[in-house]
């Protein structure tokens, strides 16, 4: 079991995209050392994103960019990274993958009585349907990047970025700007994200269930040799 | 004869429509079949679009556009 410990994410994002082009099943949990906000690689294009990042960097944000969809994600010591790689079967769809990450997720957590569900969350950070809660509040924040890899389908990065710890109170108002400057009209807000320090009993640190995390994602890795006999079938 | 570049028709089953977020090669430019040359973005998944064809491209749809799945978005000849 490894938790790789990075400077930057940046420095995360390229392992991930090591692997990615690798395109070999893996798993990979990482956190960064040093705080940033990641956003998509598209956003680089808007206008007015040199400026964006002038702002962000001076409020101790500084911003950096990744190759799969979203939207803008705190990441530093609080934030717990976990990316899948694995070959996707032809004929198989993109929610599998989302399945994949939420479900094992919910499994490595459920070893600690804490129960998920997986939905979006109106004023959460890079919201979408595919989020990780407690309560209704967002644990994790799910993405993927897929390609084509020839007749046998796609390969695909799947990742998750876990809440572990409340991001500095410094970080909301920079990541109101940033979902400005992206158009958005909803400011991110604190009170509808969970960490998972916060759920897991007293006595027990987050760095527990990185093992848990580990075997739940390698258990559904090996199987997508089952997915690909079940999505012939039914072709 | 020219061959479409198209989104793909299989991978979500919801009419969702997706977004051009980047085009990796110019209007005109050349192309070997297999090379990396758009990016899509739906339901928060990136997904590469690759030359179906070694040629010359001609962009039908620019980035930043919306289309469904199945579109033709450009061409190779």
């Amino acid at each position: 079991m490894i938790c790789a410990s990075f400077d930057t994410a940046d420095d995360g994002n390229a392992r991930e995209e090591a692997l990615f082009a690798a395109g070999a099943p893996a798993v990979l949990l990482w956190q960064a050392a040093a705080h940033s906000i990641v956003v998509p690689r598209s956003r680089a294009r808007r206008v007015g994103f040199d400026a964006l990042c002038a702002r962000a960097a001076a409020a101790g944000w500084p911003i950096q960019l990744r190759t799969s969809g979203g939207g803008a994600v705190p990441q530093g010591p609080g934030t717990l990274n976990i990316a899948m790689i694995t070959p996707m079967p032809r004929g198989a769809q993109i929610h599998a993958g989302f399945d994949m990450i939420c479900g094992t997720i919910a499994e490595a957590l459920s070893r600690f009585e804490i129960r998920t569900q997986t939905g979006a969350v109106n004023a959460a950070f890079c919201d979408g349907d595919w989020n990780v809660t407690a309560d209704g509040r967002k644990l994790a924040g799910t993405a993927q990047r897929w390609r084509p890899n020839g007749a046998a389908g796609s390969i695909a990065l799947i990742h998750a970025a876990i809440v572990v710890d409340d991001p500095p109170e410094t970080v909301w108002p920079v990541l109101g700007d940033v979902e400005r400057h992206a158009g958005g009209i909803i400011a991110p807000r604190r009170d509808v994200h969970v960490a998972l320090r916060d759920l897991l009993p007293n006595t027990m640190r987050p760095t527990s269930v990185h093992g848990a995390l580990i075997r739940a994602a390698e258990d559904r890795l090996h199987t997508i040799g089952d997915l690909r006999f079940e999505e012939a079938a039914a072709a | 004869m020219a061959t479409d570049i198209v989104i793909p028709s299989d991978l979500w089953d919801e009419d969702e429509e997706c977004v051009i977020t980047s085009w990796l090669v110019d209007d005109g430019g050349s192309v070997e079949q297999g090379a990396l040359i758009a990016e899509i973005m739906t339901a928060k998944v990136q997904y590469e679009i690759t030359a179906p064809a070694t040629g010359t491209v001609s962009i039908k749809e620019e980035a930043d556009a919306v289309v469904a799945k199945g579109a033709v978005i450009g061409s190779i000849a």
